[in-house]
């Protein structure tokens, strides 16, 4: 713990930032339009020219797509710290607490009453999740507490449950099933500025965390030791589970579900950096997005002019790399 | 109890024997009708037993009827649809919960919809034939072969595909005159397409099927096959076959001269022309996007001629006009 407080948290956030910035950099450069560098840097100079169709290819789909999915990414992994970590539980990731099925339960309900364009699916995901965290909420709270253990069994419970009446709604309304089944598989394809607008919205809950990064390493050592430390426990759990749950049905409402990067990058950034949050938090929202944009980059090039589904990349990426990491951390 | 159960026995013996009797007697009685009456009953019977009746389906299985089939079920709007253009309407029995053309179909039993078809319910309708489609359906064919029906998939990969399944169920319906005229209709509406595009340059041509994330119609499919009728170059036949995602920035590239969308029960596309970025594709720019109505396209039956029609108004809106 000391010798982790001692240790200065620029050089990991730096280099976090020069490999976000080098993703950010090769997915802009690379699609499956082929476009020159020359040509992206020349689009790059000159902004937005309206009317031309390679300049259009890059503002208006590319970089827009590559803003989604980086931010997507970061807001995933930063949830996924925070509910690990409050939950005390590794196999945690931002669906478990019923917010993501919630959202789902959302959008499949406006994609069955034909609300399917923004900023409704947005609306009606964001409903969703925030009403199931709030039946999980009041599920777990016992005389002004939160049970972080009642917590995490009404979040999963409630999360089957709104996949079940997502499967009903998906058999009743037959002819919706293909919008219902493509957005539960999650996407990047064809995102625009206006998910940009809806994904930024969740920043601020990125950085929040960043307030609490003592009080949620003191937590690790259990809601008790953190109390007799001083720390305002009920308050810190409150704000870090309405923040996650905030950062997960944004998440969810402009991609759909997209799994293992908010189990993971939490995992390896710990493995690269420690569990001291005010290291662990910023690097997981830099990786986080990394990841997320080069497993879009690569789900939108290896197999063009198809796409490959970005959910099946993040794993084929991510499932390797963790083990590798796992076991170079036992060694050492 | 047992004495309820005794004669309950007994009255299913007596109903049974008294059923055979009844058909035992009824068979050398419909012999003399045919010998003593002439023509009326006569000719229907001789054109529908003409012996047995052996076809190919859309999965290549080839298969044997010995007289026409007179107890039809259709698992998919578009076989129902051709049983009742060929005149074998009256021996449907059941259809899905989604066929609703022509108007007479809607009141047909159901048996449930097109991907999650019931056997037993399949089966209480008792059934000599049953009209399935390719694909989800595949695992369906041993199930029902197994409880002796016939099982015909359509399946068609191409517009004369469609031609070939309609003829063919002409022949298992005993309407072959009238399935053929359908057939034929289709096959004018081919050559008469065909001839008018025929000198014409072929223009790129996307046809979205679906829009979030964008799916289009790939190589090997009848709506592939339609576009190049109706002499459009169909960009998604690059993508591979069946009907594949497709990368926005691809369509960009490729910048089609004529964008259509699939619009129906399972896509609403909305305004096109509106979508981010869209405003610098040639087909927007030059007024050339358009909605097509999926029942005219994506149904492989006969309506495909009307869809066809639709198609060359479209890619070839100079040539359409002309007679």
């Amino acid at each position: 713990m000391t010798r982790l407080a001692r240790t200065s948290v620029w050089p990991g956030v730096a280099l976090a930032g020069g490999v976000l910035v080098a993703c950010l950099l090769v997915s802009l450069a690379f699609g499956p339009a082929s476009l020159s560098l020359g040509e992206v840097w020349h689009f790059v100079t000159t902004g937005p020219v309206h009317g031309d169709l390679p300049n259009a290819i890059f503002w208006q789909i590319r970089l827009p797509r590559v803003l989604v999915a980086c931010l997507v990414g970061a807001e995933l992994a930063v949830a996924g710290v925070i509910l690990q970590d409050l939950f005390l539980n590794p196999l945690t990731d931002p669906y478990v607490t019923g917010v993501s099925s919630g959202a789902a339960l959302g959008a499949t309900i406006g994609i069955v009453l034909h609300l399917s364009n923004l900023p409704w699916m947005a609306v009606l995901a964001l409903i969703g999740g925030f009403l199931t965290l709030g039946v999980v909420w009041m599920a777990a709270r016992r005389r002004g507490r939160i049970d972080i253990f009642v917590l995490l069994l009404a979040g999963v419970t409630i999360s089957y449950l709104a996949s079940a009446l997502v499967t009903v709604l998906m058999i009743r309304a037959n002819q919706d099933m293909y919008a219902i089944v493509y957005w539960l598989m999650g996407s990047f394809s064809g995102r625009g500025w206006p998910d940009v607008e809806i994904a930024l919205v969740a920043v601020p809950f990125m950085i929040a965390p960043l307030f609490f990064a003592k009080e949620m390493d003191i937590l690790l050592q259990g809601e008790k030791r953190a109390l007799e430390l001083g720390v305002e426990v009920e308050r810190t759990k409150r704000v870090l589970l309405v923040t996650a749950g905030v950062l997960t049905a944004i998440a969810v409402s402009v991609s759909g579900i997209i799994g293992f990067v908010g189990l993971v990058v939490p995992h390896i950034v710990r493995l690269l950096v420690g569990p001291a949050h005010r290291s662990l938090l910023p690097v997981s929202l830099l990786l986080g997005a990394s990841m997320m944009g080069i497993a879009d980059l690569l789900s939108r090039t290896v197999i063009a002019p198809n796409e490959i589904p970005v959910g099946v990349v993040t794993t084929f990426v991510g499932a390797p790399l963790f083990v590798y990491l796992l076991r170079r951390g036992r060694k050492g | 109890m047992s004495t309820t159960r005794t004669r309950r026995g007994l009255a299913a013996v007596i109903t049974l024997t008294a059923l055979i009797l009844a058909v035992a007697g009824a068979l050398p009685l419909a012999g003399c009708g045919s010998s003593s009456s002439s023509g009326g009953e006569a000719s229907p019977a001789a054109s529908a037993s003409s012996g047995p009746i052996t076809v190919t389906d859309g999965a290549g299985t080839t298969f044997t009827m010995d007289q026409p089939a007179t107890r039809i079920v259709s698992l998919a709007p578009a076989n129902t649809e051709i049983a009742y253009a060929i005149g074998a309407g009256d021996k449907m029995v059941a259809g899905t919960s989604y066929d609703d053309y022509p108007a007479a179909a809607k009141s047909l039993p159901k048996i449930g919809d097109f991907s999650t078809p019931n056997v037993e319910k399949i089966a209480s309708f008792q059934p000599d034939l049953v009209l399935a489609a390719g694909g989800i359906q595949d695992k369906l064919r041993s199930k029902l072969e197994k409880l002796g029906m016939k099982v015909y998939v359509v399946d068609p990969k191409s517009y004369d595909g469609v031609m070939t399944d309609i003829t063919n169920l002409g022949q298992l319906t005993g309407s072959t005159a009238q399935a053929q005229q359908v057939a034929d209709a289709m096959q004018k509406a081919k050559d008469d397409v065909q001839s008018k595009v025929a000198a014409l340059s072929r223009p790129a041509t996307f046809l979205e099927i679906y829009g979030k994330p964008l799916m289009t119609a790939g190589a090997g499919t009848f709506i592939n096959d339609m576009i190049g009728i109706a002499g459009g170059d169909n960009i998604g036949a690059t993508a591979g076959s069946g009907f594949p995602n497709f990368s926005t920035e691809v369509l960009f590239k490729d910048d089609p001269a004529v964008y259509i969308a699939d619009s129906g029960s399972m896509s609403k596309p909305g305004d096109i022309t509106k979508r981010a970025g869209f405003d610098v594709l040639t087909a927007v720019k030059e007024g050339h996007v358009y909605v097509i109505d999926d029942n005219l396209i994506a149904r492989p039956g006969p309506r495909l001629a009307a869809g066809l029609l639709e198609l060359v108004k479209m890619i070839h809106p100079e040539a359409a006009s002309t007679p």
